[in-house]
């Protein structure tokens, strides 16, 4: 900021421009200062005034819709605010102090809830690492960690879909008539809505469904986690065992990759466009040379259209794991909410918006479980980034 | 693909003149081929038919050598199989879903119907030949428009107003609709703020605007859904429609990038003219960067025509104001687990109209997204 503030200074009329860019996008403000002083460069105030008129909206709405909401689930996660208070939100947000989270009882007689103790205004973030949740009412465990399990295990898709969406890129790419059909086809899923999709899936991946049918006629109940290790697939019934109960991260292993499967299929027509466009971009002339010299097919693929694809490849691994933290719907309607197969989001979900599941909704223990996940999804791609800038070295 | 690296390879040694093989072959491996340039080695018979069957599909080797021509049609034959193969993949699932919605699967008098899960092809029991009085082949169609919201069991609506799929449908296309055209136009304006206008503080703002992408979704869900509450956007059209008239960062992106390839002195023609920069902005701009727009424009309206996730959240699923997608899943929860070919048929419905315009702009649209290198 100071080094454009110095440079515009510099230049023989440059009027207000700092003020300008205090002013942010109050355009009433702009235009007396400017008439005040002379010489008016016209064309300049017209190139301030309609720069600032045409992006007013689309500031406006970012500022509105996506920064005044992060600021506000930033201040919300330290307080209590369930929609069942009478409270306003502004009110709230006015007296942090006041309202921050407080252990507090049920008056029996009017219901409302009433604060005891003194602030604890960590208390949301203590609830997102700690909560403990029994399973089998036996076994306790970090829910957090078992979503992120899950989480991160979806991620599997992400190399897998590379690979495939890479592989059938190159087919593309080759010098055969119809290659723009293929690319229509393979991006269909893209354009189609998930819910149709789950839907369809969910009757395709059922016990006596399509995909059994063509595994040779096993009875395997995908999308109903059962531990798969004391599952008999072919007769579909199911030898008890306590220690493999017990293990439940090997629970729901087949309707993982069930979720697995569909979110490949799903995402695999963007990314092979992606890599259809980058591999159109590799230096023809390079390829060329690279043959001459005796380089085979192995050696061009890795050696000079990896190099050029590169960004296009990081781009891509980037935006999936960005995507795939925020997995949340296609567990859900597949499965339903299940320890053993839901995404972090759900908890986004089931602690802050659902009015089903909780007596109330409760805003405040939402935008801490997402404040949790902005920072994760924060760390990894500067992580990733710090990838890119080491391999560059 | 190791094959088909295989027969590249070959290919490739098959143009190295025979020579330079032979003398590169003794000195690689010395002990395992004592034999010399001079001497021509012999091979077994099976060898040589082997060789013979080899370089009829195309790949050279030790005795035979194969054109190049053969070569690169049987490597074209493979990737058409390959292509064909996933292609297959990628629309069968479609196929299932109309097949499956005409699937006969209610109970009904004669006891007879079909389960949707034996369906691999086409439904043993169709709408076509269900064989019942009243049964028409667009049967779970009219389930779906009709009875679609009602309760299985005591018919009633489960919304209070005369409620239908249809009202779905048509929040839907406004929902779709509205906030796509208005946004659109939104974004290019601050596109071509961005692209061609010189003003003080555009590359913070462009920054600003930027790091926003940042900001995941659903980490402010919870905040969104208490400040829409608190506005009173909640449970009507309004949480669906205004958000999306401020335009979309992305598609200003995109549409920047665009406009920094078109040339700025037409921009500074129409200035001496004596054109205004908001006249300049619909008579050339919006004319002139229609590709990206309309690129953008179909791409957001699909978002939007898919988007559950806002009116799951932001909208109670007794309200009128759901969408479709929101609809079917209702819709879903209110059938029984044996006749889903009503849900299948609405699933269908839900995909036919962003079909259709993905079929009719698909060049635009695929233009657009290889020359953007965008993902959605």
């Amino acid at each position: 900021m100071e080094e454009f503030y110095s440079a515009s200074a510099a230049e023989a009329d440059a009027l207000t421009d700092a003020d300008v860019v205090d002013s942010s996008a109050e355009m009433e403000e702009v235009v007396p200062k400017k008439k005040e002083r002379k010489p008016i460069n016209q064309q300049k105030l017209q190139d301030n005034l309609w720069g600032w008129i045409f992006c007013a909206p689309l500031i406006i709405g970012t500022v509105w819709f996506v920064y005044s909401a992060f600021v506000m689930a930033l201040m919300l996660s330290f307080t209590n605010y369930d929609m069942s208070t009478n409270l306003s939100l502004g009110t709230v947000l006015g007296n942090l102090g006041k309202y921050a989270y407080k252990a507090s009882t049920i008056d029996p007689e009017t219901g409302i809830a009433i604060p005891v103790g003194s602030g604890d205004a960590l208390h949301w973030y203590k609830e997102v690492f700690t909560h403990t949740i029994m399973l089998d009412k036996t076994y306790p465990a970090n829910e957090m960690g078992l979503h992120l399990f899950n989480t991160v295990f979806y991620m599997i898709g992400i190399p897998i879909g590379m690979i495939l969406s890479m592989f059938f890129a190159v087919c593309m790419s080759r010098d055969i008539k119809g290659g723009n059909v293929f690319r229509v086809l393979y991006y269909i899923p893209c354009v189609a809505s998930t819910i149709s999709i789950v839907y369809t899936f969910r009757i395709m991946f059922s016990t006596d469904g399509v995909m059994n049918k063509l595994f040779g006629g096993i009875s395997l109940n995908w999308l109903n986690p059962v531990n798969p290790l004391t599952w008999n697939i072919v007769t579909g019934s199911q030898t008890p065992n306590a220690f493999m109960d017990s293990t439940y991260w090997c629970q729901g292993l087949v309707s993982k990759a069930v979720i697995v499967i569909m979110s490949v299929w799903k995402g695999l027509g963007g990314t092979i466009i992606l890599y259809v466009a980058g591999l159109s971009g590799v230096n023809a002339a390079t390829k060329e040379a690279a043959q001459i010299d005796g380089a085979n097919g192995w050696q061009i693929f890795w050696k000079v259209m990896m190099p050029d694809l590169y960004p296009t490849i990081f781009y891509n691994i980037v935006t999936s794991v960005i995507g795939g933290m925020q997995i949340y719907m296609e567990p859900v309607l597949l499965c339903g909410e299940q320890i053993n197969t839901s995404g972090y989001v759900s908890l986004v979900y089931r602690y802050g918006l659902n009015s089903d599941k909780m007596s109330v909704r409760n805003p405040s223990a939402g935008a801490a479980y997402g404040m949790v996940l902005a920072v994760m999804i924060f760390v990894m791609t500067l992580f990733q980034f710090w990838l890119d800038s080491r391999k560059e070295d | 693909m190791k094959e088909k690296e295989k027969k590249e390879l070959e290919e490739l040694q098959s143009q190295v003149p025979e020579t330079e093989v032979a003398e590169a072959a003794p000195e690689a491996a010395p002990e395992a081929a004592p034999e010399t340039a001079e001497t021509k080695p012999e091979y077994s018979k099976f060898r040589y038919a082997w060789g013979a069957c080899l370089a009829f599909f195309g790949i050279s080797s030790k005795t035979h050598r194969a054109s190049k021509k053969r070569a690169k049609l049987v490597l074209d034959i493979a990737t058409y199989i390959v292509l064909i193969f996933g292609a297959f993949i990628m629309v069968y699932p479609f196929w299932w879903m109309i097949a499956g919605s005409f699937a006969f699967t209610s109970s009904n008098a004669s006891g007879s119907a079909t389960t949707l899960t034996s369906l691999v092809w086409w439904p043993s029991l169709n709408t076509f030949n269900a064989g019942e009085t009243g049964i028409h082949p667009f049967y779970n169609y009219a389930i779906v428009f009709t009875k679609g919201l009602q309760n299985p069991e005591t018919g009633t609506q489960i919304f209070a107003s005369n409620f239908n799929y249809w009202r779905a449908v048509g929040n839907n296309l406004f929902y779709s609709i509205v906030p796509v055209v208005v946004g659109v136009i939104t974004s290019a304006s601050a596109a071509f703020a961005f692209a061609k206008i010189e003003w003080i503080g555009r590359n913070q703002v462009f920054f600003f605007l930027l790091a926003a992408i940042m900001v995941p979704g659903p980490s402010i869900m919870a905040a969104q859904y208490a400040m829409y509450a608190a506005i009173g956007f909640t449970n009507s059209w309004l949480v669906m429609v205004i958000p999306g008239l401020f335009g979309s960062i992305m598609t200003a992106f995109f549409i920047r990038q665009f406009l920094f390839g078109m040339p700025t002195s037409i921009i500074e023609a129409a200035k001496i003219d004596g054109a205004g920069y908001f006249r300049i902005f619909c008579q050339f701009i919006l004319p002139l960067a229609m590709p990206a727009i309309m690129a953008q424009g179909l791409l957001s309206f699909m978002g939007c025509w898919n988007n559950y996730v806002g009116s799951f959240i932001f909208i109670d699923p007794t309200n009128e104001w759901i969408n479709l997608p929101h609809a079917m899943t209702i819709m879903d929860s209110n059938t029984t687990a044996t006749d889903k070919a009503p849900v299948i048929a609405a699933s269908v419905v839900c995909i036919i109209p962003v079909l259709i315009l993905f079929g009719a702009f698909q060049k635009t649209i695929i233009g657009s997204l290889m020359l953007t290198g965008s993902k959605e």
